[in-house]
């Protein structure tokens, strides 16, 4: 692969990135996920950086990388405090619920459809009772929480 | 001959269907079909980025210019570089792949994971490019560190259960649609500027003496003394900068939850007496007994 191709090669993968970080961010309400999205976005600004460096043979790309590294680990620290302060006011790591801090002229947004809460019945293996019995009443087998 | 431009946009197309239906919605979501056209769409691409389907150049001047290629080791033969090839493919398939997964999942955990993959596939695109030092330290830091403390945080905020907010989003028609567009721009645009490399490019980029240099410099031996030896000559009051900025973000961070947490400040937990979260539920159940 010749160093144009290289270029090409990385600058898209770059591109690819950074749009589905964008899509991420824009589309999902979870507070954690929409910064796992900021995130990706970095990781795509990298690659195009040190392609960047790498065919103009310039150490500034890497360089701008290691500083957007610590940026991002700043970033990360404060962003997740401040998620953590969000939750313990709301109870949810929804972004919805703090739309009360946009313009005034916003339309609020409001949900128009909410899926009910339905899981999976759970498929136990039935296994042939033997010795004693577990200790815990007999739902909690039942129920697991879900991760 | 004109340079096509409708193959990127129906690759970008694709990928904004596909990505449109991989998003969570409410009621069942088409992830088979969801799944094949992010595939057709970024395979499309390969077809035209990686393989120069319809680059001018890449044709052109396979043959007659071969100071363009770059080769690999002295002794290696043009005929097996697609070993390397498929290397960069297959990283960068795993990249692009595990985004794709942790951006669509519904549950913040799995996005977590596949992130971490999406990290790996990072860290290993950079060590193909010859960042050694970057490589490993994206795959250090971001996965290591960062991504640990998401898993801290997603551990102390996580509701029971699937929630509401992750199986919905908002405006992903709109979203999907401008991402497409940007990722479509950008690839023409660079397609459409190496149509000609000559005049775009420069022909001082590619040459043999160029590709020399950078075998000595960037792509030299003793990478990290090196971008060691730039960090701290070059760059060193960016260094310094940064040292002060994770100094006050640390400061920030404590700042922010000590003043908070009501098991710090020794009180009772909430300013009416409800509290959510852990803390909460903790308490609630201790109270009902």
């Amino acid at each position: 692969m010749g160093e144009i191709q290289l270029l090409y090669n990385y600058l898209v993968v770059g591109a690819l990135l950074f749009g589905i970080g964008l899509v991420g961010f824009l589309t999902r309400r979870n507070m954690i996920v929409m910064f796992l999205a900021a995130e990706m976005m970095l990781q795509g600004v990298s690659l195009s950086l040190v392609a960047w460096g790498r065919f103009h043979d310039d150490w500034g790309g890497q360089v701008l990388v290691i500083l957007i590294l610590t940026v991002a680990a700043c970033e990360a620290g404060l962003a997740l405090a401040l998620i953590l302060l969000l939750f313990q006011r709301s109870g949810k790591l929804d972004i919805a619920f703090w739309q009360t801090i946009r313009e005034d002229n916003q339309p609020k947004f409001i949900d128009q459809e909410l899926p009910d809460e339905t899981r999976d019945k759970p498929h136990w293996p039935q296994l042939t009772p033997a010795g004693i019995e577990p200790p815990g009443k007999g739902q909690e087998l039942d129920h697991r929480i879900h991760v | 001959m004109m340079h096509y431009q409708w193959p990127y946009a129906l690759a970008a197309l694709l990928l904004a269907c596909g990505l449109w239906m991989l998003l969570p919605h409410p009621g069942r979501t088409r992830v088979k079909l969801g799944v094949g056209l992010t595939v057709a769409g970024l395979g499309l691409l390969t077809l035209l980025v990686h393989f120069g389907l319809l680059l001018r150049f890449q044709a052109g001047l396979g043959e007659q210019a071969p100071q363009l290629y770059v080769e690999w080791s002295p002794g290696l033969a043009r005929g097996e570089a697609w070993v390397f090839d498929g290397i960069f493919l297959a990283l960068a398939g795993i990249t692009v792949g595990s985004a794709i997964a942790a951006v669509t999942l519904r549950s913040p955990v799995y996005c977590a994971i596949w992130f971490a993959l999406t990290l790996l596939g990072t860290g290993g695109l950079l060590l193909y490019e010859g960042a050694q030092f970057l490589g490993v330290a994206t795959v250090v830091v971001y996965a290591g560190a960062i991504l640990v403390t998401f898993l801290f945080v997603l551990m102390l905020a996580q509701p029971q259960g699937d929630s509401y907010y992750d199986r919905l989003s908002w405006e992903a028609l709109l979203s999907a649609v401008a991402g497409a567009v940007m990722v479509g721009t950008l690839t023409m645009t660079m397609a459409s500027a190496l149509d000609a490399p000559g005049k775009a490019i420069g022909e001082k980029a590619t040459s043999p003496q160029v590709a020399k240099e950078r075998r000595e410099r960037i792509l030299g031996t003793e990478h990290v003394a090196r971008l060691g030896g730039q960090l701290f000559s070059t760059h060193l009051i960016s260094v310094e900068v940064a040292g002060t900025l994770l100094l006050v973000a640390l400061v920030g961070a404590v700042a922010m939850l000590a003043g908070e947490n009501p098991a710090v400040e020794g009180v009772d937990p909430g300013r009416n007496g409800k509290t959510f979260g852990a803390a909460g539920r903790m308490s609630q159940g201790g109270v009902r007994g």
